[in-house]
């Protein structure tokens, strides 16, 4: 009876168990994001063929600026696997774009299984080829076209990220990520009094390796994470014994014709470092947002430089010639770099958010240096130099901001802020060459930053900040000074069917100082738009254009008389894009589209320059999962001071889309 | 026995009348309460009513999640059955009206409130650690301006591709893109690249929202390792004010994106100063020495015997 009573008494208290409006029931059952009606595959491939014209003009400004060649191409493909049974995975995708011996390859990989992990990977190859005749070339002057700073080269990356548990509180994560470079290139072998173009092999790589934990929780989130890396540099100069080089001095030194017979010398770079990352995320009321980074690295290298050359050679400082030298270095580096920021958004009232921050970078390097420089002045005899070098470098950047934002209506915000920031900064090297033994900078700068974000109705938006700044101090004479900067962007649907953007920016930036009398001046007026009538079912048009200069003028000094000059760069230039979609009525629903447009971008000033690449493309549907398709580019690149930099070429590809 | 019996079984029956009573009274008390305050909320079956194509397009996305699991971070309890209500606020009022004035439109919100209706999730995560120092984040870019919470294609709530990305970045960015329409630019637009590779649209510790390489290294050091050093010989700009000092890393009609036409306008704008036996309070770069002859083309273009410009392991000047 006192249970029944017990059991009556307790139905009220029951009844009050589950909310009304709780309905926890078809949790799992239901989660599945892919109907199992769906196929277990679906995606597309797209292979096709590449035929590129000859290259009209530079050849070698073609492969600096675009270096797409001919042959057959996986031009794409974007894969879904899915799993119905989820065993392994719930879902993999996979994509991968441009493979075939093209200029920049990519490959990306990414699988996951609810609550268990999630997978990322991404490929890529690179090709780094950079050859123009105008870059680097000292003989340039006297007609002689060559470069002394290109490279052939690829780099490759590679990425894998997994984090376990995903969705639950706890979160743990690895990373490793691969950058390597490999290649052949032209540089300059430096010795007193000239300078010898040589072959030069590059060869880097960085390995990074990296692991740590998150905690998510309601109202608090941590991240812990530990990494490192570890790189090494093997970049080799060398010239087989052969043809003498002359090098780019071709007038005698005090008599004497100097020249480079044969040189070997490889860079036997080693580096590593660790780090130490930790975020924090805190909401401890509605009314009150906090954060903090604490961020620490210290990269360390070492090296032993070992050169070995032969040839008729001088050292001016001793006015002494010599025919061989061993030139050993060992040196060392390690730099201390800790960062950190703090801030907190906090919202007293309804309309009103306070936003400060406080961010400090600080950073401290030094090194070592000990060479011994053997010279082999005539047979069996022989001078010996050594020299210990140390150095040092260091800044601390501090920089502290109020942000205050009123929203006036909800429609209307605006923002007014301070911002604060300074620092000093060095640079030693030890002991002093000549006079300069240190140089020191102070960082001391006033920001006032002015805002607001309109949106008078749905279909407007517009937004724009403004920045004045005064300075007080500053480390080098190109930085920003007394500056004013100032950038709106507006959003209007004028249509359904037509959308604008339009965007500004401006920078004007004074240094008055006697001897630097900076004057910069830029400003950008952008306008984009999107048209396509009846949700581009039949046509669509798209197209930006963009006007831009740049003036700087400022202050230096000849070094050969100290005499005060002036540098000039002007840069005034039209970008225009258009693309205009058109879908041709077709036959049992098979469209095709033509798609016609491109891109053009003409500057004159400092280096008149004009580059277009105009485009067509005709897609054909077959049937359901098959497409051709077929593409023609032209590129032509033109530059009013270096006529022989000019290029013009044309390609056409032609493939198939397979789709499942 | 009997009359004790009966008077103990009458007392109980007393007792028992009266906690019956009670009960009834509570069940019909608990009933009148909630008759009194019903549940603001209806439920996403509900809305799948009216807004059947949105409710099974969400079944594919990401946030459906939020349907069928209860996570920490969420709202107490979850949110188990009111997904839709999750960002949309309490229902029932709109179900009975069918008014738009009902129901709570994060479009329709002021930028700020529209990311607080994420933020009640999605805070305290990674991501937001700098978001306060973002420039999207002062100046009032919503999350929805790039994450499509009702989008159902095969990347998810987010653009995943190089290209879907820089269209999108693009699209606000009008006149940065237009950079990359330069000759001599990082490879966005062919597809090799992304905006997010360099910047973290979330935020950075870093200028200009970049990305970092390691804890605090700037991010270009992920793709240009061999510039990282730290070096015996460093070179000052490079660690003081970043690439961005020489380079226009959007892109640029100067070779190597360069900011100049020249090496030697770049290099000499700054090594302008006069030496000092201490340089306290001037700007730092000394004039290079008299035997640097601009009237000589050997000397016009600095980076042919600088060549290690970026920082050097052996000389002092940067020359191996």
């Amino acid at each position: 009876m006192k249970l029944l009573m017990a059991i009556m008494s307790l139905v009220p208290l029951a009844a009050q168990q589950p909310p009304p409006d709780a309905k926890p029931a078809a949790a799992s059952e239901t989660a599945s994001p892919v109907p199992a009606s769906e196929s277990w595959l679906a995606g597309s491939i797209d292979l096709g063929y590449r035929g590129r014209t000859n290259v009209a003009g530079s050849l070698d400004t073609y492969r600096s600026v675009v270096n797409l060649g001919s042959g057959p191409k996986l031009l794409g493909a974007e894969f879904t696997l899915t799993d119905p049974k989820r065993r392994i995975f719930d879902e993999v995708r996979v994509r991968a774009y441009s493979w075939g011996d093209d200029p920049y390859a990519t490959f990306h990989l990414s699988a996951k299984k609810a609550k268990l992990y999630d997978f990322s990977s991404d490929y890529r190859d690179i090709a780094y080829f950079n050859y123009l005749p105008s870059y680097a070339d000292p003989l340039l002057g006297r007609g002689i076209v060559l470069n002394e700073q290109s490279f052939d080269t690829r780099r490759r990356f590679a990425a894998f990220e997994l984090d376990l548990l995903p969705g639950n509180w706890f979160i743990p994560y690895l990373a490793y990520d691969r950058a390597s470079g490999s290649g052949t290139g032209v540089a300059a072998f430096v010795s007193d009094a000239n300078e010898f173009p040589v072959p030069n092999r590059l060869r880097d790589e960085t390995n990074l390796y990296k692991g740590g934990v998150r905690f998510e929780l309601r109202r608090f989130h941590a991240t812990v994470e530990e990494g490192g890396t570890a790189f090494k540099d093997d970049q080799s100069l060398y010239q087989a014994a052969g043809p003498q080089n002359f090098g780019n001095s071709t007038n005698p030194f005090l008599g004497q014709t100097l020249y480079l017979s044969n040189l070997l010398g490889a860079y036997g770079i080693r580096g590593t470092s660790f780090y130490s990352r930790a975020l924090m995320t805190a909401n401890l009321t509605s009314w009150l947002d906090l954060y903090g980074q604490f961020l620490f690295s210290q990269p360390d290298s070492s090296i032993h430089y070992q050169q070995s050359d032969n040839g008729n050679l001088v050292l001016q400082s001793q006015l002494l010639f010599y025919n061989g030298q061993q030139y050993l270095v060992s040196a060392a580096a390690k730099l201390p770099h800790t960062s950190a920021s703090f801030g907190g958004e906090l919202r007293p009232l309804r309309r009103v958010r306070v936003i400060e921050s406080w961010l400090t970078d600080r950073l401290h390097e030094g090194g070592t240096a000990t060479s011994v420089n053997q010279l082999f002045t005539a047979p069996n005899r022989t001078t010996q130099i050594t020299a210990l070098l140390a150095s040092s470098l260091a800044t601390n950047y501090s920089q502290q901001q109020t942000d205050l934002f009123f929203d006036v209506t909800q429609r209307l915000t605006l923002r007014g802020a301070y911002r604060y920031v300074w620092g000093e900064a060095g640079d030693t090297i030890l002991p002093p060459a000549g006079l300069a033994s240190a140089d020191r900078g102070k960082l001391r700068r006033n920001v006032a930053i002015g805002g607001v974000t309109f949106r008078p109705s749905q279909r407007l938006s517009i937004s724009g900040e403004a920045e004045g700044a005064s300075t007080g101090g500053t480390y080098f004479r190109t930085s920003l000074y007394d500056y004013q900067k100032v950038r709106a962007q507006a959003r209007y649907q004028a249509a359904a069917s037509l959308s604008l953007s339009a965007d500004f920016s401006l920078l004007n930036n004074q240094n008055p100082l006697p001897g630097v009398h900076y004057d910069y001046l830029a400003h950008q007026n952008s306008l984009s738009f999107l048209w396509s009538p009846g949700g581009g079912k039949t046509w669509e048009f798209q197209g930006s254009y963009s006007r831009s200069t740049l003036r700087s003028a400022i202050g230096y000094l000849s070094p050969q008389d100290l005499q005060p000059q002036q540098s000039l760069y002007r840069d005034n230039a039209h970008t225009a894009t258009a693309l205009v979609d058109l879908k041709v009525p077709g036959i049992s629903g098979f469209a095709p589209k033509i798609t016609a447009g491109g891109s053009f971008f003409i500057s004159s000033g400092s280096r008149p320059t004009s580059y277009y690449q105009p485009i067509a493309k005709l897609w054909l549907p077959f049937g359901k999962n098959v497409a051709g398709f077929a593409e023609w580019r032209y590129f032509g690149y033109g530059e009013a001071f270096y006529l022989y930099e000019g290029f013009r070429t044309q390609m056409v590809t032609a493939g198939l889309r397979l789709t499942r | 026995m009997e009359a004790v019996t009966g008077h103990v079984s009458h007392g109980a029956m007393i007792r028992l009348r009266v906690l019956v009573v009670l009960a009834l009274l509570a069940m019909a008390g608990v009933k009148a309460a909630g008759q009194a305050a019903p549940s603001p909320y209806a439920g996403s079956e509900a809305c799948q009513t009216c807004h059947e194509d949105i409710f099974n397009a969400f079944a594919k996305n990401p946030h459906h999640l939020v349907e069928t699991d209860a996570r920490p971070g969420w709202k107490a309890g979850g949110w188990q059955g009111r997904a839709c209500e999750s960002c949309h606020g309490p229902a029932q009022k709109h179900t009975e009206s069918a008014s738009a004035e009902d129901i709570r439109n994060p479009a329709k919100l002021a930028a700020a409130a529209a990311g607080r209706v994420c933020l009640s999730c999605h805070l305290n995560q990674p991501t937001h650690a700098g978001r306060l120092e973002s420039s999207h984040a002062k100046n009032d870019v919503s999350c929805t301006a790039c994450h499509k919470v009702h989008g159902n294609g095969p990347s998810g709530l987010v653009a995943r591709t190089a290209s879907a990305i820089n269209q999108q970045c693009s699209s606000c960015h009008t006149g940065v893109w237009a950079q990359f329409q330069r000759p001599s630019h990082h490879r966005l637009p062919e597809g090799a690249m992304s905006c997010v590779d360099c910047h973290n649209p979330h935020g950075s510790i870093r200028p200009a929202m970049t990305q970092a390489f390691g804890a605090n290294e700037p991010g270009c050091l992920k793709c240009h390792g061999e510039k990282r050093g730290p070096f015996a010989f460093e070179h000052a700009p490079v660690r003081f004010e970043g690439c961005r000092s020489c380079h226009e890393p959007h892109g640029s009609a100067n070779p190597r994106m360069l900011a100049r036409q020249e090496v030697r306008n770049l290099c000499l704008e700054c090594h302008a100063n006069l030496p000092r036996v201490t340089n306290t309070n001037a700007a730092l770069g000394v004039v290079p020495p008299a035997f640097h002859d601009l009237r000589s083309p050997r000397f016009r273009n600095c980076t042919v015997c600088h060549q290690k410009i970026h920082g050097s392991h052996v000389d002092r000047n940067l020359l191996r």
